[in-house]
């Protein structure tokens, strides 16, 4: 124990040390967190679409009006020389609506009606978002047209947990469990391959310092200092996009706890395995940042995830620990959904301990 | 020589070792080494670069597994061991980003020791070392001898009752070199057994015992007495008009063993100085050289090694250097690197004071002084890397200006710290250097080749320069800086951990470049090779303190060297120690060295009066000459004192 309080001493004094390492290290999550937070908008809102009226009658009108006062679109000016195909084509509207010569009278004698709706569909997700609206204004008018009519049924839908369907406290999370496994397992790795590359790990070696506490010691040092930045990210989304824990703080606690282990122990098994300052700061950005973002579940949902990256994204512990995050801060969870998630980041995190241990123990009889 | 049979394990053996061997893969790097080390020992493991020392340390220190072979330290196998052996490895294994007292901390904690016991004995250490000012000093801040100290105190902190040493002297000056060996002695004194490699085989002779490796075997053990005995050979310097001429003449003659040219001297081997002398008188005599003086001298361990060596390796040739450049003819009067008062201020820290140089085309000029004298600086400058403060520079006949590149063109560096890119094969790295310089791309193929040749690398081309052993490095480092044919080289520390073998090939070429006018400015750690250079300066604190040809600094200096042979060395050292300053007192094996102002036989009886007085046995006392580093480290030492 005497040794592991040791070796922790020595690297918290030697990060210490490095000012700019310390303030990177701090400073770095906070931003990602707010520029991610701030930056991305999943909300679609004021997408451009121009209006071709032939039949310019009341209802028409009336019609255009509905799409108006939406916040999915706005209504901008056709040239008059030009078709609305050719609006799409040279980025003047996403949309177009093509409304048919006697749409009012038709209307009017209770006769089936089209209206034509041009989407530019190259980007496939708005698109669908402007189908869904379109649709949706369209059934609104009808129904506000006719309210005679009886519909049997009527989906009465409300938005739990985040009402105003903001993006940021669905990203937030996601962004703070990126940071989490980004940051601490960087220093954690620089600081085991900067052992290897300066051989000062020979003098760890001579001593009868084992593998373990050697390990153990490191990573509690860094661990320490990613409980540091978690308390800031949290501090910051609180002001920043008003998160805050919500029911149970518990698990969402022994969660973070185990999770900063488990990814401050990917570090250390990057940095055992790889005794080069500069490859290991590649290996855990492509690993700790690029894997946590994408296939986690941060920002694209995991469902959503293709074979056989669905299989990758089920060991990447921050899958895990974004269930846990969203639950404490956006739904107000409590251990009956999430009991599991502690027990496979432990999981993880021993695999990766085990792996840098018994690399850590290979050398010191072979370097 | 010993064989295995000879050596036995008795009360008094620390370190016992029966044919030891070490794999690589196919590789065999220790190929049967028996060791016997008593308690107390000194023991030195001299050899060539990549003879299998460092393997053989790692094994003891229980970070390697050995291949096959029988092994106990103190009745333990080396893992078990691990609590009682220090170990000092090559690379300072210091935290540069610690202070020396968290450095010892750390270690100590991790030798689990108590907080009380990690104050008082790194205390201990660092007044022993006279460091304990510097206890909240960042390790990185250190200089190159006292981050070796350091180095030591924490091998010393959990008081080892065995030391390894692989090469703990690399790039450190000879001041703290000497001092470094002092605390070895005094440490051996208490008790303690130590292990030491090293390069420098004039540190080699102050062990108490040597074992001389090639090739992953022992080819001989002894005392370094009884190894320059058993060589049967006796040195002759000789003093001659035409150096290069009689150098080349001699090394025809069969009865001389070896010829080595230094500044202003040549050394033979002869067996048999009398006989050896009037053979070279007559042979030189033939061709025209006129003899200038002879002098009769001990062989040193240097000449052991080499002549050693060379019975196993074959004799060394450093192949022709393809030369393609012409040169105009120069007056030998020309300065080819040149500075008048030439300073360097950084802040408030005067790095470089009023220097001036007038180096000659064809001179080889060394550059010596301690660790932080501002050496690397003046090159700096005088390269054109950084410019003075005030004061001209002149280089290859430029004023001034020395940055164009017409003058780049015919200067040459090889630095210090970097010199070769390690993740680039050996041969790309040639390519790049021969790119950059500008060698014509015919003959390229022909420089590479001499390169790889003069390396003793052929076939190598395609290794990674990183997974070189430094000795070897240095080599392709050196090739590599003269490829296009610099008039005018700065070598900064180019022999820095190469072995003597190598050195002397270093050695020879650097004289071949004098001798066809390329101007030379070289500096080294090692005053046994300065004395190849034609003149030398001294430098302390950013001056230049002393200027002149090997021999007339030497002479220039007051005082006489005395050595005595005592029978308690130790603490005859330790007595003048406190009486005197402490540069004046070395310990050399079983010999003590002291330096006296007066005349030599007042120095003697005095001496041996008061010895006698303290109840120690003077058996002889005898004026020595005394070498280059004794002058260095009296002129260093007595400046500090100013």
């Amino acid at each position: 124990m005497r040794r592991i309080i040791a070796q922790a001493r020595k690297e918290l004094t030697q990060v210490g040390r490095d000012k700019l390492t310390l303030t990177l290290a701090l400073f770095l999550p906070l931003v990602l967190l707010a520029l991610m937070g701030t930056a991305i908008s999943l909300s679609v809102t004021d997408l451009p679409i121009v209006v071709q009226d032939l039949d310019n009658s009341p209802e028409s009108r009336r019609y255009i009006e509905a799409f108006r006062n939406s916040l999915t679109f706005r209504i901008v000016e056709l040239p008059t020389d030009e078709q609305p195909e050719e609006s799409l084509l040279d980025n003047h509207a996403r949309g177009a609506i093509i409304i048919p010569e006697h749409f009012g009278r038709d209307l009017e004698r209770g006769m089936n009606t089209e209206v034509q709706f041009l989407v530019d569909a190259s980007d496939a997700n708005t698109a669908n978002i402007m189908r869904g609206a379109s649709t949706a204004i369209t059934l609104n008018f009808v129904k506000n047209m006719r309210s005679a009519i009886a519909v049997p049924i009527k989906a009465d839908v409300r938005m739990w947990y985040n009402p105003g369907r903001e993006s940021s406290t669905y990203i937030a999370p996601g962004m703070l469990a990126v940071g989490l496994s980004l940051f601490p397992p960087l220093l954690a790795a620089l600081a085991m391959s900067r052992e290897g590359e300066q051989k000062t790990i020979l003098q760890v070696y001579v001593s009868s310092i084992s593998a373990r506490e050697y390990l153990l010691g490191k990573i509690g040092a860094y661990w320490l200092i990613a409980v540091g930045e978690w308390v800031l990210s949290m501090i910051l989304a609180y002001f920043l996009f008003g998160l805050s824990i919500k029911g149970d703080p518990t698990p969402f606690v022994v969660c973070t706890g185990i999770y900063l282990f488990t990814t401050v122990s990917f570090g250390a098994m990057v940095g055992v395995a790889i005794p080069n300052q500069a490859a290991a700061i590649q290996a855990v950005q492509i690993a700790g940042f690029l894997f946590s973002y994408l296939l986690s579940g941060s920002i694209f949902p995991v469902s959503n995830i293709p074979f056989p990256f669905s299989i990758i994204s089920r060991i990447i512990p921050a899958r895990y620990y974004i269930v846990v995050a969203r639950d404490a801060l956006v739904r107000s969870g409590d251990w009956s959904g999430v009991w599991h998630i502690p027990l496979i980041l432990l999981g993880i995190g021993m695999f990766f301990f085990m792996v840098a241990w018994r690399n850590t123990r290979k050398m010191q009889v072979n370097a | 020589m010993k064989n295995a049979t000879q050596i036995q394990q008795s009360p008094e053996t620390a370190i016992f070792v029966r044919d030891l061997r070490k794999s690589y893969g196919k590789l065999e790097a220790v190929k049967g080494v028996d060791l016997g080390i008593k308690q107390g020992e000194i023991y030195g493991l001299i050899g060539p670069d990549g003879a299998g020392k460092t393997s053989i340390f790692q094994i003891l220190g229980g970070v390697m597994q050995e291949t096959s072979g029988e092994m106990s330290i103190y009745g333990k196998t080396a893992r078990e061991a691990r609590s009682f052996v220090g170990y000092l490895t090559q690379a300072f294994s210091l935290y540069q980003d610690l202070t020396v007292a968290e450095n010892l901390r750390y270690i100590g904690d991790l030798r689990l020791l108590s907080k009380r016991e990690i104050e008082e004995r790194g205390m201990k250490y660092l007044r022993l070392f006279d460091m304990d000012r510097f206890t909240d000093r960042l390790a990185g801040r250190l200089s190159g001898g006292m981050k070796q100290k350091l180095a030591l105190a924490c091998a010393l902190i959990a008081e080892p009752r065995i030391l390894l040493l692989d090469e703990p002297t690399t790039g450190v000056d000879p001041v703290s070199r000497r001092e470094f060996w002092d605390t070895l002695a005094e440490l051996s004194d208490q008790g303690m057994t130590m292990v030491v490699a090293t390069p420098y085989l004039d540190e080699a002779e102050r062990c108490s015992r040597v074992s001389l490796i090639f090739d992953g075997k022992i080819v001989e053990t002894g005392t370094p007495k009884e190894l320059r005995e058993n060589l049967g050979l006796q040195r002759l310097e000789l003093r001659a008009d035409d150096l290069s001429k009689a150098e080349e003449i001699l090394n025809q003659v069969e009865k001389i063993d070896d010829v080595q040219r230094f500044g202003d001297r040549l050394d033979l081997m002869v067996a048999d100085a009398k006989g050896g002398e009037k053979l070279t008188r007559e042979v030189l005599q033939k061709e025209g050289v006129a003899v200038e003086g002879f002098h009769v001298g001990q062989p040193t361990l240097e000449n052991t090694f080499v002549a050693v060596l060379r019975d196993l390796e074959g004799k060394l040739t450093a192949p022709p250097f393809p030369r393609k450049r012409h040169f105009q003819e120069r007056s030998p009067e020309a300065v080819a690197i040149g500075a008048e008062n030439v300073n360097k201020i950084f802040g408030d820290f005067i790095a470089v004071k009023d220097i001036n140089l007038a180096i000659k085309y064809g001179e080889i000029y060394g550059l010596l002084g301690a660790n932080g004298a501002g050496k690397t600086t003046t090159i700096k400058m005088l390269c054109g890397l950084l410019p003075p403060t005030n004061g001209v520079i002149e280089l290859a006949g430029e004023r001034g200006s020395t940055r164009s590149q017409h003058v780049r063109q015919r200067v040459g560096y090889m630095s210090q710290k970097f010199s070769l890119y390690d993740d680039l094969t050996i041969e790309e790295n040639l390519d790049f250097f021969a790119g950059v310089y500008g060698v014509p791309l015919a003959d390229r193929e022909e420089k590479k080749r001499w390169v790889m040749e003069f390396s003793g690398l052929q076939g190598q081309e395609k290794m990674l320069t990183g997974e070189l052993p430094g000795g070897w490095k240095q080599r392709v480092a050196f090739g590599s800086a003269i490829l296009h044919e610099p008039s005018v080289l700065f070598l900064d520390e180019p022999t820095s951990g190469v072995d003597p073998l190598a050195r002397r090939a270093f050695w020879k070429m650097i004289n071949e470049l004098a001798d066809r006018g390329v101007a030379i400015l070289v500096t080294t750690h090692y005053l046994e090779e300065a004395e190849q250079c034609n003149r030398l300066g001294f430098m302390v604190a950013g001056e230049v303190v002393a200027e002149g040809t090997p021999t007339s600094v030497k002479a220039a200096q007051t005082g006489h060297l005395i050595e005595f042979i005592t029978d308690k060395p130790q603490a005859a050292s330790n007595l003048l120690k406190k009486e005197m300053e402490r540069w004046r007192i070395s310990l050399f094996g079983d010999r003590l060295h002291v330096v006296v102002e007066e005349n030599v036989q007042t120095g003697i009886n005095n001496l041996k009066k008061r010895l006698t007085e303290a109840g120690i046995k003077v058996f002889d006392a005898y004026e020595e000459t005394r070498s280059l580093e004794d002058v260095f480290i009296a002129v260093v030492e007595s400046k500090r004192e100013n």
